[in-house]
Parts: structure tokens; C-alpha cells; sequence
């Protein structure tokens, strides 16, 4: 009789499969659901703390190890680079509790996470982005109080993001918004688009492929399905404006239409460097 | 496929890590053991038990260990050890006034119901190091034995009354029960936004840093926004409680253990409320931490007080987790490189266009 609780216990295991109880797992994929039924919509979850400290990934490191299995194979980014050091270290940590393959190559992956990029090459169906999200909230410059955001995205009420997208134009001569641009979502929700750079939201509307957006810290998970609008903010007459630098070239591989980062001294590179690698191999 | 073969990145990485393990494990010192750490340290285990949100001593010896002593980072190994378990159900509640008390004082009164009763407390003793050997210590308490408890006995010592019930007596206290949030908000599976339900708030408060609630405690006292109340402790107690859970057979209650808890009443006046009663707030955090306890008990009554008119339960709830501030400060050593790229670009818009104008 004492011996049958052992049992029912089974071999004893510091960490489970996928780091967290399978309860909080599915908790998680209820609020991802949620998320895909409503696009854009921040949904609110009981986030758990991770082996990564808050800011690093742990929103992102949650709904992967929610939504990932034995077939999975997950490819992990920083900044568009597999060997950024916090990408390792999550790749790492996905790896080692679940025992999922990893890849670097993107048309391989059947997850990819994320922070501040979107992978260069496009994106297919059953793919998932699952990008770190560090500020879910879009309105926050322009309402500081959280039960206020809250009414305004319920009432659709984005008046105030127009006219300060307004007064940065007169101002400024240009929208002055960097990276993490706001968007429409499905013609309804206006969320923070992670911090990706500007160059990166056309990939979003009308995607193949699921973008799930993690914050951890802030407890919020949202999502943009497959075939859905994303729409960056702007006015009739004002196209929206990505990054370019005239004249700027991948040194490595040539590539104009990529996003490039600068190496002071020694001009442009791509930041997705799997995307350039291969191209490199192609030519 | 399998291991993706990423060069450069995870080498670092792996270097960095061994740097870390190797200094710490080969240090010429002995081994710190999780006995000493408990016994020795025993402020700082309980700290970390408080804000990691779980009551382990052992676990938190060996992370503040693992941490070099980095209580925040012993926290988080804590913490993120506790989301791994699964959640199989939840204690019956316990009455506080169950506590086994190893230290209490009460402010209000010179001859308080039950005693005062100082326990172990370095309150009234000068801070002064003491530059005497191991050895010389360990003689000089040998040499005196131990001083005599003193308490000023009057009820029962274990389980005094409290200041409030006698407060209550004499209808001289608000009354704050709100039968809307019979259930304690768990905010280990919801998250909590303002307005939040007392509970939700209690729980925060509890997980709570310590320097985080002394400096929001401290920003109403000399901040731009001071309310500058200064109130009064009805109860100071550190002790233990009981856990029970609910027999699966007999349902009946069976204690599986105990915990250590600071507790805390305060005694504040109600601003336009009631003239004729004062208000109480509450502190109850794990371990022996009275700092943050009564920091807790403040901003409880603080938060009540300001009925949602200025941004402070936001900014006390929403700021107060030493795990969250912290990881998001450091977070800004990660490469920023493809953000900031973008930003350089937008300067350099900003200069076109002016130069179009």
C-alpha cells in the first residue's frame, strides 16, 4: 500500500517535459486560442515566471513550450541571428526540456521564436512566428492608465494614437515611430507590433503562416492568424515608410531588399542571417 | 537536423557559463551548506522564500547558493522552479490569529492584550560590528548562558489577542470585510489589473521586493506625491502557521506543516471617510521580514485610502515585483542592434525632411 504512491509518482524528474505542468500548458494554449479567435485582442494569462528572467523571452518561451511537440522543430532568432546570445540560450532551454529538434534553417522550422525580427524569406502555412514582446501595450504612450487602455480598445476608440501620429507628422515633417509600429489588426484591435522594425509588418497582413505574441512580464498574449489584415497606421496621403538607406548593400551577399544593419567601418549586412547564408550558397 | 550547430553565439555563451560554475564551485573557501546558509543566513533565505512565493528553505538555501548571494536572481531560480509544479488544489484558509508568535510588539499600547514580547531582534541594539574571533563569540555565549525571557506577561503568550478586536470593542475601527471577493484571487494563474480585488492586491504586496515596497512606502512620505500619513502598528508579530490541507477520505483538515510569517497591522486614520474610526491595513508575508511586512500593511491601507483618484494601486501593483523590474532593467544588455538601426534611420528622416522644409 505505501509503496503504490511511489509508484503513481513515478521516476522522479526535476523538470517535466516542456519545463512547465502540463495545467499551465494548457491554460496557455486556451489563451492562445482565445487569441487567434481574436485577433489583435491582448489577451490576459496567468503568465508563469521562466528559467529566463522577465524581459528576456519569457513571454515567448512560454507559448512555445505550450504549443510545441515530440515533431516539432524550432528555429530561435535575436535580432535575425541564430547564435545572438539570448536566441542560444532559449534554443537551449526549448531543446533541453522538451528534446524537440532545432534548426536553423527557416523553411524547416515548424516554430519560430522570435525577438525583434521577422524572418527575411516568406513564411508558409502551418508555420508559427512566436515573437518576444516586451510592451504589448500600443496606447501606452498616450494613456498611462491600464483600466482606460482597456476601455479604448474595447470601444475601438483610437483617436488618440491618430492625433498623435498627427502632431509627430506637423512636427517632425515624417512619422517619427522606430520599430514596434502600431497596427490594425483584422480592421479592429490596433496592437504593438512586437519591436519589429517597420520593414518587417507588411509581413504580417495577410500572412500564410500564425504570429503568436508572447509578453510574459506583462502577462498578455495575442496573435494575428493566418490571411488576416495588418495595417500600419498611417494617413491617406502619407505612405507608410520602412527602413532604407540609399544605397545600402548586404556586404556578404548583396541583398538590397532585406533588412541591414550597419557594421560601423565596414557598410551592411543582412540582420536574418540564415536568409543570407543561404543566398550566399545559392550564388 | 537535430542540435542546431550555431557558431560563434553559443560558444560564448558556454564559455561565460563554465566562467561562472568554475569560479564559484573552486573558490578556496569551503562549501557553503544549505544548513549553514539556513542557519547562518537566515534572513536571507527567508527573503527569497518571501519574494520567490514559496515556502522551501533547503530549495532557497541552495539558490541563493547557485546565486552567489544575487537574492533577486535566488528569487527567480525559486520562482521558476515553482511554475513547474502542478497546481492540485488549494489549503483550507487559515485563521491568523492561529499564529504561534516568536516575536510580538505592539505600538499602540504600553500594556497591549498578551505580551510584548521583544524575541529576536537586533531593534534596540547598536549597530556595531563585532570584531571578535569565532572563537571569542561562541566562549562569550557559552560563559553567559541565556538571558532569561522578559515579556510583560498578560494572556496567553503563544496565542495573544489582538489589537484590533479590542478597537473593535469599542467601535472604533471601520469595518473592511467585502463579501464581493469571498475567494482569494490567485494570481499565480490570473493576472491582476486595476481595479484589483483587495485579495489580488494582498497576494502582489506578499510576493512583493522588499527594497520595492520600503521605496513606494517611502515615496508617499517624501515623494512629489506624498501623502505623508504616518500611522501607527497595532501589530508587529513574526511566528508560524499551520498548513492544512483537506483530508481526500475523511475531508476533514489535517495539518501537513508549517510556515514561517511576518504579520502586521496598522492603524491609519480615514481621510474624508469616517472621523469617528480608523482604518487598518494588512501585512502578512513569508519568513521573518518585517520591513517589507509593514511596508505591505501601508500601501494596503494607502491603496484603499486613494480610492483609485491617482495612478497609485497601478504603480504599486504593477511595479512592485523585484523579479519583473529587474529582469526588464537587465534586459537592456541584449543585443538592440536591429531596433536601434531603426531608430538611426528615422534621426536621419527627421533631418531630410527638415532640409525639404
Amino acid at each position: 500500500m505505501t509503496a503504490a504512491i511511489e509508484d503513481l509518482l513515478g521516476p522522479a524528474a526535476p523538470y517535466s517535459w516542456g519545463f512547465l505542468d502540463e495545467q499551465s500548458k494548457r491554460e496557455i494554449r486556451r489563451a492562445i486560442l482565445t487569441a487567434v479567435a481574436v485577433p489583435g485582442y491582448q489577451v490576459p494569462f496567468g503568465s508563469r515566471e521562466m528559467p529566463v528572467a522577465r524581459g528576456w523571452g519569457s513571454g515567448g518561451l512560454q507559448v512555445t513550450l505550450a504549443i510545441a511537440g515530440e515533431a516539432d522543430v524550432v528555429k530561435v532568432i535575436d535580432q535575425g541571428d541564430d547564435a545572438g546570445v539570448n536566441a542560444v540560450n532559449l534554443r537551449r532551454l526549448i531543446a533541453s526540456t522538451t528534446g524537440v529538434a532545432t534548426t536553423t534553417d527557416a523553411r524547416e522550422a515548424t516554430i519560430v521564436q522570435t525577438r525583434h525580427r521577422v524572418p527575411e524569406g516568406p513564411m508558409r502555412a502551418g508555420q508559427v512566428l512566436v515573437l518576444q514582446v516586451p510592451v504589448p501595450e500600443p496606447l501606452r504612450a498616450v494613456e498611462r492608465g491600464e483600466a482606460e487602455q482597456r476601455q479604448l480598445h474595447a470601444e475601438g476608440d483610437y483617436a488618440r494614437m491618430w492625433v498623435s501620429l498627427y502632431e509627430d507628422l506637423v512636427r517632425h515633417g515624417v512619422i517619427t515611430c522606430t520599430t514596434g509600429y502600431p497596427c490594425l489588426v483584422g480592421g479592429r484591435y490596433v496592437i504593438a507590433t512586437s519591436p519589429i522594425p517597420r520593414w518587417d509588418c507588411p509581413k504580417l497582413h495577410q500572412s500564410e503562416h500564425l504570429s503568436v505574441f508572447g509578453a510574459g512580464r506583462e502577462k498578455r498574449i495575442y496573435a494575428i492568424p493566418p490571411h488576416t489584415d495588418v495595417e500600419p497606421l498611417t494617413f491617406e496621403d502619407v505612405p507608410f515608410e520602412v527602413e532604407r538607406t540609399p544605397g545600402a548593400a548586404c556586404v556578404l551577399c548583396g541583398a538590397v531588399e532585406a533588412y541591414l544593419v550597419e557594421v560601423p567601418g565596414r557598410g551592411w549586412v543582412c540582420s536574418d542571417t540564415d536568409w543570407c547564408a543561404r543566398r550566399r550558397r545559392a550564388s | 537536423m537535430g542540435y542546431a550547430a550555431v557558431k560563434g553565439g553559443l560558444e560564448a555563451v558556454l564559455a561565460a557559463e563554465d566562467l561562472v560554475r568554475r569560479l564559484r564551485v573552486t573558490d578556496g573557501s569551503r562549501w557553503l551548506e544549505d544548513d549553514q546558509l539556513g542557519g547562518r543566513l537566515r534572513l536571507a533565505v527567508d527573503r527569497v522564500q518571501g519574494e520567490g512565493g514559496l515556502w522551501a528553505p533547503e530549495l532557497a538555501a541552495a539558490a541563493i547558493r547557485q546565486a552567489e548571494g544575487d537574492l533577486i536572481e535566488a528569487a527567480q531560480l525559486v520562482r521558476s522552479y515553482r511554475s513547474t509544479l502542478p497546481r492540485l488544489g488549494y489549503t483550507p484558509p487559515v485563521d491568523a490569529d492561529e499564529i504561534r508568535v516568536a516575536r510580538r510588539v505592539v505600538p499602540a499600547y504600553r500594556t497591549p492584550p498578551g505580551p510584548q514580547l521583544l524575541g529576536r531582534t537586533l531593534d534596540y541594539t547598536g549597530r556595531l560590528i563585532d570584531f571578535s574571533s569565532e572563537a571569542a563569540q561562541r566562549a562569550a555565549v557559552r560563559s553567559n548562558g541565556p538571558t532569561a525571557a522578559v515579556t510583560g506577561q498578560n494572556g496567553d503568550a503563544q496565542h495573544p489577542r489582538r489589537l484590533l478586536h479590542l478597537l473593535r470593542e469599542r467601535d472604533l475601527l471601520v469595518e473592511r470585510g467585502d463579501h464581493s471577493d469571498p475567494d482569494p484571487f490567485d494570481i499565480t494563474r490570473r493576472p491582476v489589473t486595476v481595479p484589483a480585488p483587495r485579495s489580488a492586491r494582498l497576494a502582489v504586496l506578499a510576493l512583493g521586493e522588499t527594497g520595492a515596497l520600503v521605496n513606494l512606502w517611502y515615496q508617499g512620505i517624501r515623494g512629489p506625491n506624498a501623502y505623508a500619513h504616518e500611522l501607527t502598528l497595532g501589530e508587529v508579530r513574526t511566528g508560524t502557521l499551520p498548513v492544512r490541507v483537506t483530508h481526500p477520505r475523511t475531508g476533514r483538515p489535517v495539518t501537513v506543516g508549517r510556515v514561517g510569517v511576518t504579520e502586521i497591522e496598522s492603524i491609519d486614520d480615514i481621510r474624508d471617510g469616517d472621523p469617528a474610526r480608523f482604518d487598518a491595513g494588512y501585512g502578512l508575508v513569508l519568513g521573518h521580514n518585517e520591513r517589507k511586512a509593514i511596508a505591505m500593511a501601508a500601501l494596503d491601507v494607502a491603496i484603499e485610502r486613494d480610492r483609485g483618484r491617482t495612478p497609485l494601486e497601478q504603480s504599486v501593483l504593477q511595479t512592485c515585483d523585484g523579479l519583473d523590474a529587474s529582469g526588464f532593467l537587465e534586459h537592456l544588455k541584449l543585443p538592440h542592434y536591429v531596433t536601434f538601426r531603426s531608430m538611426i534611420e528615422r534621426k536621419e528622416a527627421v533631418r531630410a525632411a527638415g532640409e525639404r522644409a
